[in-house]
């Protein structure tokens, strides 16, 4: 019946969408217009301007500089990336002028997509009234350009789907993570792409996804991603347990790290892992790839939406609220307590499996369905609370 | 997929030594597998939380989905709850001598 279903909907390349076509040929399933804050400096200036502009989204952030290095690296290709992704319409960039990450460089990182970029500095304008004066105006025009573009239909294998858990219990890797899974597959049979993040759940997992892996190369680096960031715990002489699995997770039933991560990597399903990608990266693969990002949720997204992912599916048992400034993330419940008591936040209630009511095929089939209805605008309870949340991961210290 | 539904349980691979409530089960109820297999739990399951099918030695592997978990710090029951009270991760601890020989087993 399941396979019937399948040939029918989805097996006939009948899973288009309606997306907004950008100049560099990806495709958005929203439109937002960004007031990207190159340093923390420039944040409130930032939030001004989207207070007043309607359509506009402003993502504060503590970064952009006293980094060195690496770290700055990190945050600048983290900042071009949200700025180059397809659910961005067009971006302005607010400097402050003397920051490390510098914003017009931002700028014609983000312009080089092909979408209408600005920058404008702070320090040059002359301070905060007179900025947020003018990124109103340039913010007007770019909300006037994004309103006039129309969704058009779309292939499946322009999608980029990150699959996240957080607030896991040990119901997650029995029931919403192995229906994700499901998803997974599904869509990578489409043509689509599938990030897989949180490096931290992978530890005690990784033996399933080497297996997995297309070629020696992409062996290595999953073993050296996980080695790396379990040494990075061993070496301070700390103990991840303490953080991860987190106090909710055991009060969930979840005794051990290896235990979490087991239930973790189902998210990706059963492909052939393609590709490793640092964090930010963006993937030149399709099919299931791989992102290094720690196990915490709002920088893991922020990692997976700078990798260019336009939705994201996340399970929990504990319940989370947490979503993205620019994509759409969709909450899956995996036990049916937490659906009712959290309803406003969950959109799909995998725990009809842990009930026997339904199997993890068929729920795995419903986040299919609920991931092409959300492609096509349908909002998640995520964007109805305006959950926003946004962090990049830092890799050194400031100074 | 692998997992088995019974009746109170969740069992996610043949070759696991616990089980998973898939609500409260209150001490002395008993789980039937088949015919001539059911234990009895011996203690409150929380929901989720996970149930031992067979005595886990001192030591012994803690398998569910078909892998290693973890270790038992003590001798576990059939019935017994497995949790933290009884059972370590070998993964990202600094006193995990163990480091070695997991990260280098894939």
């Amino acid at each position: 019946m399941g396979c019937l279903f399948l040939c029918s909907a989805f097996g006939m390349g009948k899973m288009n969408f309606l997306g907004y076509k950008r100049p560099d040929g990806k495709v958005g399933v929203r439109n937002h217009v960004l007031i990207l804050p190159s340093v923390a400096c420039s944040n409130e200036v930032c939030n001004a301007i989207a207070r007043k502009v309607k359509g506009t989204i402003s993502i504060p952030h503590q970064h952009g500089c006293a980094q060195l290095s690496f770290d700055a690296e990190q945050t600048a290709r983290t900042l071009i990336g949200v700025g180059k992704n397809p659910n961005v319409a067009a971006v302005l960039v607010i400097g402050l002028g003397c920051e490390v990450v510098n914003s017009s460089m931002l700028a014609s990182k983000i312009a080089e997509s092909g979408k209408p970029v600005k920058n404008l500095v702070i320090q040059e304008i002359g301070g905060s009234p007179k900025t947020i004066r003018e990124g109103v105006r340039i913010a007007k025009e770019m909300v006037y350009f994004a309103s006039r573009l129309k969704r058009e239909k779309s292939k499946p294998n322009a999608l980029i789907l990150g699959v996240e858990c957080g607030g896991s219990d040990a119901c997650s890797g029995l029931s919403a993570n192995p229906a994700l899974g499901v998803t997974s597959d599904l869509l990578i049979k489409e043509g689509g792409t599938i990030i897989l993040s949180e490096t931290t759940e992978s530890i005690g997992a990784e033996h399933i996804l080497v297996k997995r892996a297309i070629n020696k190369k992409v062996k290595q680096k999953i073993l050296e991603i996980v080695r790396r960031t379990e040494m990075r715990a061993l070496n301070l002489g700390l103990d991840i347990g303490k953080a991860n699995p987190a106090p909710g997770n055991y009060e969930g039933g979840i005794t051990t790290l290896e235990e979490k991560s087991l239930g973790c990597v189902m998210k990706g399903g059963t492909s052939k892992v393609m590709e490793v990608l640092e964090y930010a990266e963006l993937p030149t693969q399709k099919g299931l790839v791989l992102m290094d990002t720690p196990g915490h949720d709002a920088e893991s997204m922020t990692g997976l939406i700078a990798g260019g992912t336009q939705m994201i599916a996340f399970t929990t048992g504990r319940g989370n609220p947490l979503g993205s400034p620019i994509a759409p993330v969709i909450k899956i419940a995996s036990n049916s307590c937490l659906y009712l008591k959290m309803k406003d936040n969950m959109d799909i209630n995998a725990g009809e499996i842990v009930a026997g009511n339904k199997t993890t095929q068929e729920i795995g089939e419903k986040i299919f369905r609920e991931v092409f209805r959300v492609a096509n605008g349908k909002l998640t309870k995520s964007e109805i609370w305006g959950h926003r949340e946004f962090a990049i991961n830092r890799i050194g210290p400031s100074f | 997929m692998n997992e088995k539904y019974f009746d109170k349980v969740i069992l996610s691979h043949a070759k696991d030594n616990v089980a998973t409530a898939k609500s409260a089960i209150s001490s002395g109820t008993f789980l039937t597998f088949s015919k001539d297999r059911r234990i009895i739990a011996i203690e409150e399951i929380p929901f989720a939380h996970k149930i031992a099918l067979r005595r886990i030695p001192r030591d012994g592997a803690v398998i569910k989905y078909g892998e290693r978990i973890g270790r038992a710090i003590r001798e576990i029951k059939p019935g017994e709850l497995v949790h933290i009270h009884n059972v370590v991760g070998e993964r990202g601890r600094s006193e995990g001598t163990s480091l070695k020989r997991r990260a280098h087993r894939a």
